[in-house]
């Protein structure tokens, strides 16, 4: 499975890749805004996009519904990484079409949890 | 939440945050000008939100605490709920203050001191709204030292969860009204309304697949079970809330629909009227694409010019020193070749010496290059020294920085920060006047300090100015009898640019009371050595009532010098070529003796001779040189001396090496190089060996 991580925070896509790699993920590649993602993901064939909330440029928030509008990544599952579980925020992304949520900091199995029932659902 | 921070992200992230937090102190300073910049609250706020999230990972709970104390703060300031203002700024600057500090306790793997529980509180009290009557977002000054551990697993109230599926409805705004009705929830998380939980989530998600009842009656259930879990509040355990039975129908009911969430009817709609940023896209497409298969992880984006960065690469600069130090080595067998082919006849020889030339020139220019970094660095830091010295002395100083773009060699980046802020510090104490001094002196209350750089040829140029109340070389001149420094006849035969100096001299302050910011007379004399140890040069323009300017004179890299090179008797030495001044032959028979001391004059000005040889020379000591001799007259600042030279050898480019331990400290030597003809000579500092031998 190929993953996109987007996070401005190279430390912090770091951290993500590494954990995805416990699960197993190694195919994953880094972006550092929406706006460097979305050609990646245009271009890229992703299977799955892990993007970070706040973001500089393009937030993950604007990705999030970019790839909604997309006809070909429209389906792509999207995994919401927070700082914060802010409802108000959680129900937006929610309503822009995102799969799932996980706050920081974050263990490799919660988000083995969240990945996996992202799927499930999916599925 | 355990997680191995293994070294290698540590040090990604001391690197990377140090980045944002050294922003940060400059974006927070840059506010208080600009109280009502959207954006730049906006990049303050995700300043703290970035470092806050870094740390969580690395469980560094202290300073997550305070950054997300901060973070809420300007979150509030973001959404105008609350103005800025020189209090609420003081207590945000105190705050970083702690951020930094905890920073350097991680850098230095010490045990983290937590930001004091009243900055805390102050923090969270400016973190609610000035308007009262509205919900606040988070208030956590009771849980200091887990911040994150308010995701109740279970606190879902019936009229929480009402009011969500009004809200998906769209019928009304989501409110944290709730937070009144969930009396019962566990230790002082009083936040818990506008967070939502996984549960929630879930029946969202079910929500805008269309699925109406069931997610009610699935979450209505997971809320009995939740209930009776409660006292887990970890966010991962909320998967076994949900029933394997419900899962199941929640399965069954998402194959009958066969769709994911992207199909469902609310997100479609809500996705068209926001699909604005998508277009906009195809523009920035070109710009962004070559960047995208750069291996992100090493590379150092700087936030807002992020696409672009990440073709950069993260190097550690002990790996740049050593380049730099190789290219060194180069260069010397470079001159040595060089040397050789001079004499020899191979014109084959001459051509790849002179193309080996060309080469070695341009690899050091482009080495030099990587280790350069902007003025702004050092700069950054001064807006809030400036701000605090300010604000502690009552004075109106506005700040003005030309040149932050200029570079320079990265040790002298570093070398030259204390320097700098003393010299600004002392612009601010002694050069400012009070407002109402001003005022009186006809000159606007708001003093200026302007501080430049530039480059000129090889040099950098820094200069520290004020339009403040210059000063006087007539109390200079007092000052310096009355402290014994000169006699009466001395001081008064002094020029007034000398008696400017005389503020860098050791001991010398001219403040009649000691302020605890300048004017221990400590600090200048420092400066002076520092900078002379950088092979600078210090000088002071001042004109009483209208300001002074400092200006400091530093070469652009420390670790490659044009010098001189001479020779007494068959040893070679090297004079850093910024002191040479002039180079003449002079018939040693003529020369005057006034004070007891050699002299010479040239053209009409006065110089003491000095014959280092028989400084550095053993043996010489008591020789009489030769009747005529060449002289070569060095200046430190406004001194200016004749040294006696056996031999002028010519102008060579060396690369200091450090002398071995055992040397080290010699007066009068700089270090030591390898000379065209393969031998050594050592580098001549000039300051320390007149100190010395004088």
């Amino acid at each position: 499975m190929k993953i996109l991580i987007v996070d401005d925070f190279s430390t912090m896509r770091r951290i993500i890749k590494n954990l995805l790699r416990d699960l197993g993920f190694t195919n994953t590649d880094e972006a550092d805004d929406g706006n460097t993602a979305l050609p990646m993901l245009k271009s890229g064939k992703y299977d799955f996009l892990v993007t970070d909330w706040n973001m500089p440029g393009m937030s993950g928030f604007d990705l999030l519904k970019a790839v909604r509008a997309d006809e070909n990544l429209k389906t792509l599952p999207v995994l919401m990484v927070t700082a914060e579980a802010k409802r108000d925020q959680i129900v937006a992304a929610a309503q822009a079409g995102v799969n799932g949520y996980v706050v920081k900091p974050f263990t490799a199995a919660v988000l083995k949890e969240k990945i996996e029932k992202i799927f499930e659902r999916i599925q | 939440m355990a997680f191995d921070a293994d070294d290698e992200i540590l040090q990604d992230f001391l690197v990377e945050a140090g980045e944002i937090l050294e922003k940060l102190s400059e974006q927070l300073v840059d506010l208080e000008q600009h109280p009502d910049d959207s954006n730049l609250l906006n990049a303050i706020f995700r300043g703290f939100h970035t470092v806050k999230g870094g740390a969580g990972f690395l469980q560094l709970d202290a300073l997550v605490n305070c950054c997300h104390s901060a973070e809420n703060v300007f979150d509030i300031l973001r959404n105008h709920k609350r103005a800025v203002d020189s209090e609420l700024m003081d207590v945000v600057l105190e705050a970083l203050d702690h951020v930094n500090a905890m920073f350097e306790q991680v850098r230095n793997r010490e045990e983290l001191t937590p930001a004091p529980d009243e900055l805390i509180a102050a923090l969270d009290a400016l973190a609610l709204p000035q308007v009262t009557g509205e919900v606040v977002s988070t208030e956590r000054a009771d849980v200091p030292a887990a911040p994150e551990s308010d995701q109740d697993g279970g606190d879902i109230t019936d009229e929480e969860f009402e009011q969500l599926l009004d809200a998906l409805h769209g019928d009304a705004p989501v409110s944290g009204a709730a937070d009144s009705s969930a009396p019962d929830q566990p230790a002082g998380s009083s936040g818990s309304g506008d967070e939502i939980t996984d549960d929630e989530f879930e029946a969202l998600l079910d929500e805008l697949h269309g699925k109406g009842k069931f997610a009610a009656k699935a979450a209505a259930a997971d809320d009995t079970q939740a209930a009776s879990g409660a006292a887990s509040p970890a966010v991962g355990n909320d998967g076994e809330l949900i029933t394997d039975d419900e899962f199941e129908k929640l399965l069954d009911e998402l194959h009958g629909k066969g769709g994911s969430p992207t199909t469902g009817g609310p997100a479609e709609k809500t996705s068209q009227p926001k699909a604005e940023p998508a277009k906009v896209l195809p523009e920035q497409v070109p710009e962004t694409k070559p960047a995208a298969p750069a291996p992100a992880g090493k590379a150092a984006p700087p936030r807002d010019s992020a696409p672009v960065a990440e073709t950069t690469v993260r190097v550690d600069t002990k790996r740049l020193d050593d380049i730099m130090n190789m290219v060194g080595e180069l260069v010397l067998v470079r001159n040595r070749l060089q040397r050789l082919g001079s004499d020899s006849e191979d014109e084959h020889m001459h051509k790849a010496v002179s193309s080996l030339d060309v080469v070695t020139t341009d690899l050091q220019a482009a080495v030099m290059q990587t280790r350069m970094q902007p003025i702004k660095k050092v700069f950054g830091r001064f807006p809030r020294v400036v701000r605090d010295l300010a604000r502690g002395m009552k004075k109106e100083v506005n700040l003005v920085m030309i040149g932050e773009e200029t570079d320079l060699d990265k040790n002298l980046v570093e070398a030259l920060s204390d320097p700098l802020v003393h010299l600004v510090r002392n612009s601010v104490d002694h050069g400012i006047e009070t407002p109402d001094v001003r005022e009186k002196a006809g000159k606007p209350r708001q003093g200026t300090v302007t501080l430049s750089a530039e480059q000129e040829g090889d040099h950098i140029l820094l200069s520290i100015d004020d339009d403040g109340a210059g000063m006087d070389p007539e109390v200079l001149r007092r000052k310096a009898v009355e402290k014994g420094i000169y006699d009466q006849d001395a001081a008064d035969r002094l020029t007034d640019t000398e008696c400017f100096n005389l503020i860098f001299a050791a001991g010398f302050s001219t403040k009649e009371q000691i302020s605890d910011v300048s004017g221990r007379g400590v600090g200048m004399d420092v400066v002076k050595t520092k900078i002379n140890q950088l092979n600078g040069q210090l000088s002071i323009v001042s004109a009483l009532g209208k300001g002074s300017r400092i200006i400091i004179k530093v070469p652009l890299t420390l670790a490659i010098m044009p010098t001189l090179m001479i020779k007494l008797g068959d040893q070679s030495f090297a004079l850093p070529l910024v002191n040479v001044v002039e180079i003449f032959h002079l018939n040693l028979t003529r020369t005057n003796v006034v004070d007891g001391r050699e002299c010479v004059v040239v053209r009409d000005k006065v110089f003491p001779l000095f014959h280092i040889k028989r400084w550095l020379v053993k043996g010489s000591t008591g020789v009489t040189g030769p009747e005529s001799g060449h002289v070569v007259i060095v200046a430190m600042g406004t001194n200016k001396v004749g040294f006696v030279v056996d031999q002028l050898v010519g102008q060579e480019e060396v690369v200091i090496k450090p002398l071995g331990r055992g040397l080290q400290g010699t007066p009068g030597m700089a270090g030591a190089t390898i000379t065209g003809d393969g031998r050594i000579a050592l580098i001549i500092d000039v300051p320390s060996l007149l100190q010395h031998y004088s």
